[in-house]
């Protein structure tokens, strides 16, 4: 199935394999990471995000709810938006850290907003991207520090953009990973061209 | 684990007293002076980190974009161990780049409101990058010109800034020296030109037959 594009948005007042809606009965707590596949909060998928032996994921953007900390009201809580984060963990290691390297809670959706609006446009762009090599698992977990609980009239959202290498494509990803190239679609297709080329001058 | 983009974003947000380690829920706004300059990794206001940043031996830093909210006149300066990297032209200490030229958000109003629509875009590009160099301490400076009013004098402002940098850790980080030494730009795409360069002149004896 050579190579896709993908994607995944997850929203936490829908529901879907197992994952159900912020209701009075099922919370979004804050300062607490929720997976965005497996969370069982918003819509989930039916089992944690993996590459088999055959495929390679590159993620190469995500994006959540963003905030406008401009005007915070009294009580504390920001008067627009809900201070959200999205962390990629690769197996059990958080791919963003500290500078004082500890793992924190990712991108801001300040950042990296989604959805992108006049107003909050993004400040960050994951490049270089982020790749998922075979047999791993993978997930994006979304943090927010703003909102009461089971608050359903706050936005949860997030967004995930990856490229999907199955087969043959998986290979040539793994074999321009050890000769240092980016694993982009165009350099998958080089690839390809100069086997083809060597494989018809032996011809 | 090579090179990873990371971030770092710092509001004027916390729980009790000045500061937060990391964040918290239920963070207020805390009054920040104008005319000051606030360390956001170890300032002592708003969410902090557990030690000032700094690279190991084995670690290189590429500082690639940097910005502040708009409004109050922010702005953000780096340093590099004692050296602030922005300066006036006549080599005197400036305040760095205003939240103006490079807002956080882009697009936040130029006064802070949350219904304004004097949507500020960036009129700044942080090219050529900033360096941090194995084993020196780096930070990052916010300071404004009017006062930001925290919840303990009744106000309710939120400032924030946002570093976005690429950390290159073990083989990489020596690559970033090489480039360095050799004046290439230190980007991913140009590490990964050195390595294939160096993979070529490993493959080519072997490939080469009789010398």
């Amino acid at each position: 199935m050579a190579m896709r594009s993908q994607i995944y948005e997850w929203d936490a007042s829908r529901s879907g394999h197992g994952g159900q809606p912020i209701a009075a009965s099922n919370t979004l707590n804050t300062a607490r990471p929720y997976s965005i596949f497996i969370g069982g909060v918003g819509n989930n998928i039916t089992k944690p995000a993996e590459t088999t032996a055959t495929q390679f994921v590159v993620i190469e953007d995500i994006g959540c709810s963003p905030t406008d900390l401009a005007t915070a009201t009294e009580d504390g809580l920001a008067a627009d938006g809900v201070r959200a984060y999205i962390q990629v963990r690769i197996n059990t290691t958080d791919y963003f850290l500290d500078p004082d390297n500890i793992g924190n809670d990712g991108i801001p959706g300040t950042a990296s907003p989604y959805p992108r609006t006049i107003a909050f446009q993004p400040s960050f762009n994951l490049y270089p991207d982020v790749y998922v090599l075979p047999g791993q698992t993978w997930d994006a977990l979304y943090t927010h520090y703003e909102g009461n609980t089971n608050n359903t009239n706050s936005t949860h959202q997030a967004f995930v953009k990856y490229t999907l290498y199955d087969g043959p494509d998986a290979l040539i990803a793994n074999k321009l990973l050890e000769m240092g190239i980016s694993v982009n679609p165009g350099n998958v297709d080089w690839y390809k061209r100069t086997l083809i080329s060597g494989a018809s001058a032996t011809v | 684990m090579a090179m990873r983009s990371q971030v770092y974003e710092w509001a004027n947000l916390a729980t009790s007293g000045n500061s937060t380690i990391r964040r918290a829920a239920g963070s207020q706004p805390v009054s920040l002076t104008s005319g000051r300059e606030y360390d956001i990794f170890i300032g002592g206001f708003g969410n902090n980190i557990t030690k000032p940043a700094e690279t190991t031996a084995t670690q290189f830093v590429v500082i690639e974009d940097i910005s502040s909210s708009p409004q109050n006149g922010s702005a953000v300066q780096v340093r590099i161990n004692t050296t602030d990297y922005f300066q006036n032209p006549d080599v005197t200490k400036q305040d760095g780049i205003p939240g103006l030229a490079s807002p956080y958000p882009v697009g936040a109003d130029s006064a802070g409101s949350p219904t304004g629509t004097n949507y500020v875009l960036s009129s700044f590009n942080l090219y050529p990058d900033v360096y941090v160099l194995p084993g020196q301490t780096w930070g990052v400076l916010y300071s404004c010109q009017t006062d930001v009013a925290g919840s303990e004098n009744a106000g309710t402002t939120g400032v924030a800034c946002f570093v976005k940098y690429t950390l290159y850790d073990g083989p990489d980080a020596l690559i970033a020296n090489k480039l360095l030494e050799l004046g290439v730009t230190v980007n991913p795409n140009n590490v990964d030109w050195y390595k294939r360069t160096l993979i070529e002149q490993a493959s080519a004896p072997m490939n080469g037959g009789e010398a």
